[in-house]
């Protein structure tokens, strides 16, 4: 992993406005991404991961607004673009061929009037790839995902099952060579098979490729298998980042450390499976303080008065919590 | 498969007798092809059948309606009576079993047989005379106001919530409730006897007497200037179906994966539009559109009649007053015939438009 990061995140908020007010589904996410670094993002559902990778695409749902901060790009020849600077045009210039992304669910990504190889003709016109290198190139990352690269180039998407339009769809995000891919649970509409091919294919070409990648995932043994780094999610705030081992090994978020005891294939054995108690905060009137407070036993009064921040623990490792030391003595226990 | 005759040792045993998917595509499309054409068929016989009875179950027979017309000048029941029958080639007293069969025969030779009330005139000659101006008339208001929905819809869906979107979405479904017979009365009553816009009295036919049909700058305004009442009615009274369709129907494709896939990939908005958006949003209105284009041919009886205009619509009015049997038989296998065949080709459009229900689409291994 190189040191120069191709993608600075820096205090970016993001709220919906909703009839019941305004959701703050994400407040103040700072954070760097590394070229061929893989960061993947867990947290429980309704934590703000989707928001945050539309957001970096500026591709939010139309009553969303990016309230502050700022998303800077190291594009290859080093300069570096504030993504939320851009104009029109170039952010459509932007999009896919310096950060393309795998949707969410997206069995229904393709569009079903046309055929995949529209979708690759289309993609590359727009950015000025010709029609012959474009498909040479489809061709190519069609093999690289095992799939039969003329039939499937030449098909409708409804002649193609989930699985293999789940890798048409990565193929397709690999077109333009990006520096990054945003994945949002690429997997989970497949089944385990195929997720596990999915994966090592992707493992494959990441090395092969050297693109970064942000892997929003809900299954934590996946997460850990890919992942160079882990963030992890709560309430639309980052509270702990840091190196895969350490974050998943030494967790040092009360968070954390539920979301590991919560998880069957980390934990130490199927006795331990602890739920987290309570529910996610409310967004819109979020709790003073820590905002895990309600539901943590290490809270004290002041984690109800005092929002704590993201800071520095040891090389690399963040976290976002009053008690972190204590979690950190549990969190060894629990392991030991 | 059929079992293989005993082969002579010379010649050799073919190692599998699978055909080529383009003969069996072909073979497919064939087999596809005649059980439509057969379905088409039986539809349009078993609603000629029914009309042919039905009409004659209305009350009266065309000789009852001339005797009354005859008395009310004062001529007594018996002379009238006489010569109404006399001026008809058609025998009221003639079984209704013996009346279909002999109907079939002709149609089997296609012979419409002749008008009852206007002797000596041939049905399919009416027909011809009539059907391209109801074509001309009902046909362009119907695609002048799809092309319009089309538009202003998915405008609508674009800059929903907006003043246009709310304006036009109010006038849209007024002018979805109104009948269209409302609506040229309203063109008559306002435009022609109000404001003054036009001699109501002038516009009565398809063309200005006495101008020479053909290819010159007269005729062509002229036609014009006669259709535009009937056309604009069409238009407003079918216009407000269109957008509000299209609308929601936009609304719906806009909220797909695949636009907002579409638009992180950078794709322009036009292309987004018309490829991703326009043409997924328009698949459902293929279908009306086709199913429309069938009803063009019976025209909007009671706006050619309002408006005067010679088209089929007026002509059937007129039949079914006088109780023209042959008439109205006529027109209305025309109207089935087209009802079918526009059918037909809404199912050939879908196959063409969405490749999900394409025809033979599969040779999926
Ligand atoms: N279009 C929207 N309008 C209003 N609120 C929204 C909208 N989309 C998401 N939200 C809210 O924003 C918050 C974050 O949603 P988001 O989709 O980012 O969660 P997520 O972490 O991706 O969850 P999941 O794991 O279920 O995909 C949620 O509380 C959700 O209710
Ligand atoms: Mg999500």
């Amino acid at each position: 992993m190189a040191e120069r990061p191709v993608l600075q995140v820096r205090n970016v908020s993001i709220s919906y406005l909703a009839r019941r007010g305004r959701v703050r589904a994400v407040s103040d996410v700072s954070f760097d991404l590394h070229e061929g670094e893989t960061l993947a993002l867990i947290g429980e559902s309704g934590c703000g991961k989707s928001t945050l990778n539309l957001g970096l695409i500026r591709q939010l749902p139309a009553n969303a607004t990016i309230d502050s901060g700022s998303i800077l790009y190291t594009r290859r020849d080093g300069q570096i673009v504030d993504v939320l600077k851009l104009r029109p045009q170039e952010l459509r210039r932007f999009l896919w061929s310096e950060v393309s992304m795998v949707f969410q669910g997206a069995l229904n990504a393709l569009n079903p009037v046309l055929r995949v190889s529209d979708v690759v003709y289309d993609t590359a016109s727009a950015h000025g790839m010709p029609r012959a290198e474009a498909k040479r190139r489809a061709l190519d990352l069609f093999a690289r995902v095992r799939l039969d690269p003329e039939r499937v180039f030449n098909a409708y998407p409804h002649e193609l099952s989930g699985g293999m339009r789940q890798r048409v769809l990565l193929a397709i995000s690999l077109l333009l060579r990006p520096q990054i891919v945003l994945m949002d649970e690429p997997t989970t509409a497949v089944d385990i098979l195929t997720q596990r091919s999915i994966l090592d294919v992707l493992e494959k070409l990441r090395d092969e490729l050297n693109f970064s990648v942000i892997f929003v995932s809900h299954d934590l043994a996946v997460a850990a298998e890919i992942a160079d780094t882990v963030a992890t999610m709560y309430a639309g705030k980052i509270v702990e980042h840091g190196p895969v081992n350490d974050v998943f090994y030494r967790p040092r978020h009360a968070y954390t450390l539920s979301l590991l005891n919560a998880a069957p294939r980390l934990s130490a054995g199927a006795e331990e499976l602890a739920s987290i108690p309570g529910s996610p905060p409310d967004l819109i009137q979020p709790p003073p303080g820590c905002k895990f407070h309600p539901r943590c036993r290490f809270a004290s009064d002041l984690c109800r008065d005092k929002e704590p921040e993201l800071v520095s623990k040891e090389a690399g490792h963040l976290v976002a919590c009053h008690h972190s030391d204590e979690v950190l003595a549990t969190s060894r226990e629990v392991r030991a | 498969m059929s079992t293989v005759p005993a082969q002579s040792p010379t010649t050799p045993v073919p190692m599998a007798v699978i055909k080529p998917w383009h003969t069996r595509l072909r073979e497919r499309l064939f087999g596809y092809a005649i059980r439509v054409i057969l379905q088409g068929l039986i539809t349009v016989w078993a609603v000629t059948t029914f009309t042919f009875f039905l009409i004659r179950l209305m009350p009266g027979n065309p000789v009852d309606i001339k005797i009354d017309q005859l008395m009310q000048q004062g001529i007594p029941y018996e002379i009238a009576r006489n010569q109404a029958m006399g001026l008809f080639a058609f025998n009221p007293d003639e079984p209704l079993p013996v009346q279909y069969l002999a109907y079939l025969g002709n149609l089997l030779r296609f012979d419409l047989g002749n008008s009852i009330t206007n002797p000596g005139v041939r049905v399919i000659d009416q027909i011809a005379a009539f059907l391209p101006w109801t074509l001309f008339s009902v046909g362009s208001g119907l695609l002048i106001s799809f092309a319009l929905g089309v538009t202003l819809g998915t405008a609508m869906a674009y800059w929903r919530g907006s003043v246009f979107d709310n304006v036009l979405t109010a006038i849209a479904s007024i002018l979805y409730g109104i009948p269209d017979y409302i609506i040229a009365l309203l063109l008559l009553i306002v435009g022609g006897v109000q404001l003054r816009l036009f001699q109501i009295g002038e516009l009565r036919g398809a063309v200005d007497p006495g101008i020479a049909p053909g290819l010159t700058l007269e005729y062509i305004g002229s036609v014009l200037k006669h259709a535009l009442l009937p056309v604009s009615t069409y238009v407003l009274a079918s216009v407000g179906g269109w957008i509000l369709t299209m609308k929601s129907s936009t609304i719906a494709t806009l909220g797909e994966d695949y636009i907002a896939v579409a638009k992180a990939r950078g794709l322009p908005e036009r292309r987004i539009l018309t490829a991703y958006v326009a043409r997924n949003a328009m698949l459902p209105l293929v279908t009306r559109l086709a199913i429309s284009i069938g009803f063009v041919v019976g025209g909007s009886v009671i706006v050619e009649e309002l408006f005067q205009y010679p088209g089929l619509g007026r002509s059937l009015l007129r039949a079914i007053n006088s109780r023209d049997y042959t008439t109205m038989q006529g027109i209305f296998l025309v109207i089935s015939i087209s009802v079918v065949v526009s059918n037909m080709l809404a199912d050939l459009m879908m196959g063409w438009l969405d490749p999900r229900i394409r025809l033979g689409k599969g040779h999926r291994d």
